[in-house]
């Protein structure tokens, strides 16, 4: 029972399409665990799966001890569990603050509130000079920042990840890869990350699950599935 | 000329609140709100029931006026429109609904206030007179809460954490629930605000020009045009719609006079023209 996370025998289908066929995983508290897979295999459906954005039909969904799988979003959020949805989706017409206060919505503890859109500030310096600027406007790296940094806001402890590396020059890559190890050790902050750029998910997570259409096909420590001839031309494409 | 000037921002103060409050609902709902000039209409002879008839004061009639359309707002969103948005696939059914609900009031309105122009006695007297202007009294007097209204729902839109929630859901439904923003509760007090404001200057308007039972149609099609042009889902674009089509309005009652009642047909004209060029509005964007 000290799971931060698991999935047991979760199926979620959106109408006809059985996106997630029986999957089963779990978390520790303080891993970070990558989720890879091709386009379509349903790793945004377990991330939607986990924040209520969709409902599962049958399975089991625990976080910390307790059933989640028919809550609402806005109760997973003050559980401590915050998502950065594919795509980045900044609110566009906003600043880059009210972009980070609506990260802390849910919270009302407004000194503590200040004192994490610091510690936000500090780990990502570029948000602070972009601080008034409409959102929108930014950069793709900018803008991949400052949703890390909204999900932040709500202090979570766990964080979920879809694709933060989609779309960004190798360099980008590089620095976000980067914060993600830093969020993970410095702040304790449990980090599921899903992401096409396995290479990339591998070299930064403790273990991997490997999803193929609905399934679970692989599940490991991430070192040896780096270095696993077999899954380095399944998943990696052997761009090695 | 500076007398044209007055009177189009006395009325395009009005006609801005109405366009936000039609605007707020459509950002955020994605509905229609045909029943508007209804929501208008009945606060309008709320203010005229408290003030006019009971004697209570101006200021509490107009709060009673927003306070009842809020609360109105808010059982037409959580009986009606969820139910139906959530059952139905099609976009047309909120039109639908949206439409049947205007029809709905304006039976309502007939039914408990008849089909009389109402009016109350002038809230203050006496008129402002200088070289270039004559405006009476209460007329500034309204026109100056209209803007004090609009100030305080932009002040509030901007920086309240409802307000920003507001934004957010316009702007990134799935990004705003991600923050935890429950879409159902927001949608909620999205359309008890629009539904206020709409209340709110029907309760304004009916110091100056009274209210019938039959004004609500119209207002809703001139709050739509006001939309049009400024661009839907935009404050900024409701307000400059609002401002501008009260402009357009006094500018076309005093110059256009002269040809008969064409001030109207002249705008519709105008609009046509104006939307093939510019499809989107002003401002084609949400919440700014
Ligand atoms: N809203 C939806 N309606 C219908 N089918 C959907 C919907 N969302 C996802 N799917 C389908 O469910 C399956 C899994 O989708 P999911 O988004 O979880 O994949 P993914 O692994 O995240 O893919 P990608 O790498 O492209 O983001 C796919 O076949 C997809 O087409
Ligand atoms: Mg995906």
């Amino acid at each position: 029972m000290d799971k931060l996370l698991t999935f047991s025998d979760v199926e979620l289908y959106y109408d006809n399409v059985h996106a997630l066929k029986g999957v089963s995983l779990d978390m520790d508290e303080g891993e970070t665990v990558a989720l890879i897979g091709a386009n379509g295999a349903g790793k945004s459906s377990v991330l939607r799966a986990i924040t209520g954005l969709k409902r599962i039909r049958s399975g089991e969904i625990v976080y910390q001890g307790e059933r989640i799988d028919a809550r609402e979003p806005d109760e997973i959020v003050r559980m401590g569990i915050a998502m950065v949805p594919e795509g980045r989706r900044v609110f566009p017409y906003m600043s880059v603050k009210d972009n980070l206060l609506m990260g802390a919505f849910t919270r009302i503890d407004r000194t503590g509130i200040t004192a994490t859109l610091d510690m936000v500030l500090d780990r990502f310096p570029r948000l602070k000079e972009r601080y008034s600027q409409a959102a929108g406007t930014m950069s793709g790296g900018e803008q991949q920042m400052l949703v890390i940094g909204r999900a932040l806001m709500a202090r979570p402890r766990l964080l979920l990840l879809d694709e933060p590396s989609l779309g960004l020059a190798p360099k980008l890559v590089q620095a976000i890869a980067r914060s993600i190890v830093a969020i993970n050790r410095d702040a304790k902050v449990s980090v599921l990350l899903v992401e096409q750029n396995s290479r990339m998910a591998l070299r930064i997570s403790q273990r991997a699950y490997a999803l193929s259409t609905g399934r679970i096909a692989l599940s490991g420590r991430s070192s040896e599935i780096l270095n696993d001839e077999r899954v380095r031309h399944l998943y990696l494409g052997g761009e090695l | 000329m500076a007398q044209v000037i007055a009177n189009g921002v006395y009325l395009g103060a009005q006609y801005a609140l109405i366009a936000l409050g039609l605007t707020l609902i459509f950002a955020l709902m994605n509905v229609l709100n045909f029943a508007h000039g209804q929501m208008y209409v009945l606060g309008g002879f709320i203010t005229y029931t408290a003030y006019g008839q009971l004697g209570l004061p101006f200021i509490v009639a107009l709060l009673a006026s927003g306070v009842t359309l809020g609360v109105i707002g808010a059982l037409i969103e959580k009986l009606l429109f969820r139910t139906v948005i959530r059952r139905s696939v099609r976009e047309e059914s909120t039109m639908l609904l949206a439409a049947a609900v205007a029809y709905f009031l304006d039976a309502v309105i007939l039914l408990l206030f008849g089909e009389k122009q109402r009016g109350v006695p002038k809230i203050v007297n006496g008129v402002f007179v200088s070289d270039a202007l004559i405006m009476p009294y209460d007329r500034l007097l309204i026109g100056a809460l209209a803007v004090l209204f609009i100030g305080a729902f932009m002040l509030f839109m901007q920086f309240s954490k409802p307000g920003r929630a507001m934004r957010a859901l316009a702007q990134d439904r799935v990004a705003a629930q991600l923050m935890g923003v429950r879409v159902d509760r927001y949608s909620m007090i999205g359309f008890a605000l629009g539904a206020m404001l709409a209340g709110v200057v029907g309760g304004l308007l009916v110091a100056i020009t009274g209210v019938n039972s039959g004004i609500g149609g119209p207002i809703s099609i001139k709050a739509f045009l006001m939309v049009m042009i400024g661009g839907a889902g935009v404050v900024g674009g409701a307000i400059a719609g609002g401002f501008i089509l009260g402009m357009i309005e006094s500018v076309g009652l005093s110059v256009l006079h002269a040809y008969g009642d064409i001030t109207y047909l002249v705008i519709f004209a105008a609009l046509m023209v104006f939307l093939s060029i510019r499809p989107n509005g002003l401002m084609g964007k949400p919440w700014g």
